[in-house]
C-alpha cells in the first residue's frame, strides 16, 4: 500500500493511469479499412426480392411516388440487380438491370428498358455519379446499397457517434483521385456505422468543391429472416432542397430469385 | 366491330369471367398543333388508351390495349388515311370521319416447357437505331404524321405467334432465340392524296407529267392464302464478352408497296398507279457495347427484291428492282451529368442501282440528339436534328417536357422541316408546326 501511495505521489503510476483512456480508445476504434471490410462482409443473403417505394419531394413540397419491385442476386462476387417500375402508369414497365463485376477494371454492364421505345437500351456504366431516375441517390449508391466501394476511396475512422440511439463509428471516405471524385460526384463521405451490426445508419456527402451535398438516414433496421435489413432510407439534398424517401417492404431472402429475371429479355417482358 | 367493342368493354374495367381481377390503367393524351407557315390549327388530337392485364395461376398473362382517337382537323382525320392497307382482322373501326377505335394489342403469354410463348396482336421491335429504322420493320407503321408520332403509337401491331427460347453458357454467352409467324397481312398505313402529310416527293410517289391525270387504284394485296402469304422471321440475340449482339432473318411482304404505273392514252390521258406488295428477304444484325462514357451501337440489314421508282423512259411500269443494304452506326455519350448526346450515321446503298432511279444510289442521313434533364428528371429539354446529306433537307425537333404531377406530363415542341421539296423532309416544308401536349395516366 505504501508502495502504491509512493508511486502515485511520484507520478510513476499516475502517467499510466492517465494514459488508460487514450490507449483504450485507440485500441477499440477499428481502422477505416476494417470498418469497410466489416460492412461489406455483412450477410445480405444470396438473393432478395422486395418492393421499393420511392417518394420524391421537391423544395416546394410537391411529391412524386414510384412503386417498384426490385431483385438482387449474388453469383459468387458478381452481383446482378434489376428494378421493375409498377406505378404510376406513365412509367410502368420501365426497368433497369445492372451486372456488377468484382474486378474494378471491368465496367459494369447496365441496361434500361423504356416502354415508350419498347427497346432495351445499353447505357454507360460510367454514369455512376448521375442521379438514379429522378431520386437523390446516384446509380452508384443504388448499386452499392450502403456497401463500400473499396477501390474508389481511402478511409479512416474519425471517432464515435450515436444515431437514433445506436453507437456508431464515424467512417470518413475520400475518393482516391480527382477523376474518381468527379465520376462519383463526391469529394468526401462520412458514414456513421453501427458498431454492433455494421450497418450504415447515416451518411453525409460533400461535393467535389467541399460543399455539403446531401445526408442519408437509414432507418427501421431490423432482422428479416435473420438478415439485418433497412426498411427506410431518407435522403435530403442540401443543394437542391429535394429529398427522396425509399421504403422497402415485402422483403424475401428465402425463396430465391429466378436467374432469368436478370436478363434483357426479362426487362422487355416486365413482371 | 363487335369484337373490338367487346374488348374495349372488358378493358374499360368490367369484372370478367376470366377468373382474375384485371390490372387496369388508362392513358389519355391530348395534342394541339398549330401551323407556323400556314397559321392555324394543323392538328387536334385526343386519344384514350385503356389497358388491362389479367394474371392467371398458371403463370399466364393476358394483356389488352385499345385506343379511341378523335381528330377532327381536316387533313389529319382518321378518314384521311388509306384503309386498304389493313387486313380486315386488324382494321381500326371508323366512327364517322373524325374518330377511330382500334384494338392496339391483345396477347396471351406464358412459359410452355422451355419456351416463352406470346400469342396475339403485339408489337415486335428489332434494331438499335433511334428515330430511323433499318431492322425495326417487322411491324408496319402509320405515316399519319410522317415520322413525327412516337413509334410506340405509330407502329401497327400485328397478329403474331412469338416463341422465345433462352439458353445460357453457349459460345461464351447467354442467348435467346425468337421465332415469329405473322399471318396478319397489314402494311404501312399511308395518308390519302392531298392531306396534310401526304407524300409528294418523287422519291416516294410517282409524278405525272403536266396535263396527265393520275388514277390511284386500290392496293393489290397478297391473296387470302394465309400460310403462303404469312411473314416469318427469327432472331438470335446474345450477350457475349460485353457485347449485345443479334442476328435476324425476316421473310415478309415489304410494308411499303411499289407503285406500278401504266400510261393509259386517250383524249384525257391518265397514269394509272397500282400499289403492289412484294416479297423480300431481310438478313441483318445488331450490336452495342459501352466503353466508359460512350456507347457504340449499330445495325445492318440486307433486303432483297426491293422496288424503287424510276423515270427511265424505257421502263414499262415506273418501278425497277434492286437489293438494298442499309446500316446505322450510332454513338452515345453521357460524360456530362444529367445529359445525353447521341449521333447516328445512316446509309442505304442500292447494289442494283440503275439510271433513272428517283433516289440516289447511296442515300445518307445523319441524326443528332442532345438531351438534358433538370430538377430531378421532372424537366427534360431535347433537340433532335435529322438531315439527309444528299438533298440537304432535314427536320429539327426542339422539345421541352415537364412532369407536372406524378401522372401528368405536359410538353411544348416545334417540328421544323427544311430543304428542297423534292426531298424526304423538304416535301413537308410547309408543315412546320408548334405542338403542345398533355399526357395523363390514370
Amino acid at each position: 500500500m505504501l508502495s502504491l501511495t509512493r508511486q502515485i505521489l511520484t507520478g510513476t503510476l499516475l502517467i499510466p493511469v492517465l494514459l488508460i483512456p487514450t490507449i483504450s480508445v485507440a485500441f477499440e476504434l477499428p481502422d477505416g479499412d476494417e470498418v469497410a471490410r466489416r460492412i461489406n462482409a455483412r450477410d445480405e443473403g444470396v438473393a432478395v426480392a422486395r418492393n421499393l417505394t420511392m417518394q420524391m419531394t421537391d423544395r416546394r413540397g410537391k411529391t412524386r411516388t414510384r412503386e417498384t419491385r426490385a431483385f438482387r442476386k449474388y453469383y459468387g462476387e458478381e452481383k446482378k440487380t434489376v428494378i421493375f417500375y409498377l406505378e404510376p402508369s406513365n412509367v410502368r414497365d420501365t426497368a433497369f438491370l445492372t451486372w456488377d463485376y468484382p474486378n474494378a477494371d471491368k465496367d459494369d454492364d447496365q441496361w434500361l428498358y423504356l416502354p415508350a421505345m419498347r427497346k432495351v437500351r445499353r447505357i454507360s456504366a460510367s454514369d455512376r455519379g448521375d442521379y438514379f431516375l429522378g431520386t437523390d441517390l446516384t446509380y452508384e449508391d443504388i448499386k452499392l446499397e450502403t456497401r463500400i466501394g473499396l477501390e474508389d476511396y481511402t478511409r479512416k475512422t474519425l471517432g464515435e457517434d450515436e444515431v437514433d440511439g445506436h453507437h456508431c463509428y464515424l467512417l470518413e471516405s475520400v475518393p482516391v483521385d480527382e477523376k474518381t471524385a468527379k465520376e462519383l460526384g463526391y469529394g468526401r463521405v462520412e458514414q456513421c456505422v453501427d458498431s454492433k451490426i455494421w450497418m450504415v445508419r447515416r451518411a453525409k456527402f460533400w461535393d467535389i468543391k467541399g460543399k455539403q451535398l446531401k445526408t442519408s438516414h437509414f432507418r427501421e433496421i431490423r432482422q428479416v429472416q435473420g438478415i439485418w435489413t433497412q426498411h427506410r432510407i431518407e435522403v435530403e439534398n442540401h443543394k437542391t432542397g429535394h429529398n427522396t424517401l425509399f421504403i422497402f417492404s415485402d422483403i424475401d431472402y428465402q425463396h430465391g430469385v429466378d436467374d432469368e429475371l436478370f436478363t434483357q429479355t426479362a426487362l422487355r417482358r416486365g413482371l | 366491330m363487335r369484337r373490338v367493342l367487346l374488348i374495349v368493354l372488358c378493358i374499360a374495367g368490367s369484372q370478367t369471367a376470366l377468373g382474375a381481377d384485371p390490372e387496369i390503367s388508362n392513358l389519355v393524351t391530348g395534342r394541339w398543333g398549330s401551323g407556323i407557315e400556314k397559321v392555324g390549327t394543323q392538328m387536334l388530337d385526343f386519344a384514350w388508351q385503356p389497358e388491362a392485364r389479367w394474371r392467371f395461376d398458371d403463370g399466364g398473362r393476358l394483356t389488352g390495349i385499345a385506343r379511341l382517337r378523335w381528330q377532327p382537323e381536316p387533313g389529319m382525320r382518321p378518314s384521311d388515311m388509306e384503309r386498304g392497307t389493313y387486313a380486315e382482322v386488324s382494321k381500326p373501326v371508323l366512327i364517322g370521319d373524325n374518330a377511330e377505335l382500334a384494338l392496339r394489342e391483345l396477347y396471351y403469354e406464358r412459359s410452355v416447357n422451355d419456351w416463352y410463348m406470346t400469342l396475339g396482336k403485339q408489337q415486335i421491335v428489332w434494331g438499335k437505331a433511334d428515330g430511323l429504322k433499318v431492322l425495326d420493320v417487322v411491324n408496319p407503321q402509320s405515316f399519319r404524321e410522317f415520322i413525327l408520332e412516337d413509334f410506340d403509337q405509330s407502329r401497327i401491331p400485328l397478329w403474331t405467334l412469338n416463341a422465345e427460347h433462352s439458353f445460357y453458357d453457349w459460345l461464351g454467352g447467354d442467348w435467346t432465340l425468337q421465332l415469329l409467324w405473322i399471318p396478319d397481312r397489314t402494311y404501312h398505313a399511308l395518308p390519302k392524296q392531298g392531306v396534310t402529310y401526304a407524300f409528294s416527293s418523287p422519291r416516294l410517289v410517282p409524278q405525272a407529267p403536266p396535263g396527265v391525270a393520275v388514277r390511284l387504284n386500290d392496293p393489290q394485296r397478297p391473296d387470302d392464302g394465309v400460310l403462303q402469304n404469312s411473314d416469318a422471321g427469327t432472331r438470335l440475340t446474345g450477350f457475349v464478352g460485353g457485347w449485345d449482339l443479334s442476328l435476324t432473318y425476316l421473310y415478309q411482304y415489304h410494308n411499303q408497296p411499289a407503285f406500278h404505273q401504266r400510261f393509259v392514252p386517250g383524249l384525257t390521258p391518265v397514269v394509272e398507279v397500282t400499289p403492289r406488295y412484294h416479297r423480300t428477304h431481310v438478313v441483318g444484325g445488331t450490336f452495342s457495347r459501352a466503353f466508359g462514357d460512350w456507347v457504340i451501337r449499330g445495325e445492318i440489314g440486307y433486303f432483297t427484291d426491293r422496288f424503287f421508282l424510276t423515270d427511265n423512259p424505257t421502263d414499262t411500269d415506273g418501278v425497277a428492282e434492286s437489293a438494298e443494304l442499309s446500316y446505322v452506326l450510332g454513338l452515345d455519350w453521357s460524360g456530362l451529368d444529367d445529359s445525353f448526346i447521341s449521333a447516328q450515321l445512316f446509309q442505304s446503298w442500292l447494289p442494283g442501282y440503275q439510271a433513272g432511279f428517283t433516289r440516289p444510289e447511296m442515300d445518307t442521313s445523319v441524326t443528332f440528339l442532345a438531351r438534358r434533364d433538370f430538377w430531378n428528371d421532372t424537366l427534360i429539354a431535347e433537340l433532335l436534328w435529322i438531315t439527309k446529306t444528299n438533298d440537304g433537307d432535314g427536320l429539327l425537333r426542339p422539345k421541352v417536357s415537364y412532369e407536372l404531377e406524378d401522372n401528368i406530363e405536359i410538353w411544348l415542341g416545334l417540328d421544323l422541316f427544311y430543304g428542297d421539296r423534292q426531298g424526304l423532309f423538304g416535301q413537308f416544308d410547309d408543315n412546320d408546326r408548334l405542338l403542345v401536349g398533355v399526357k395523363l395516366g390514370l
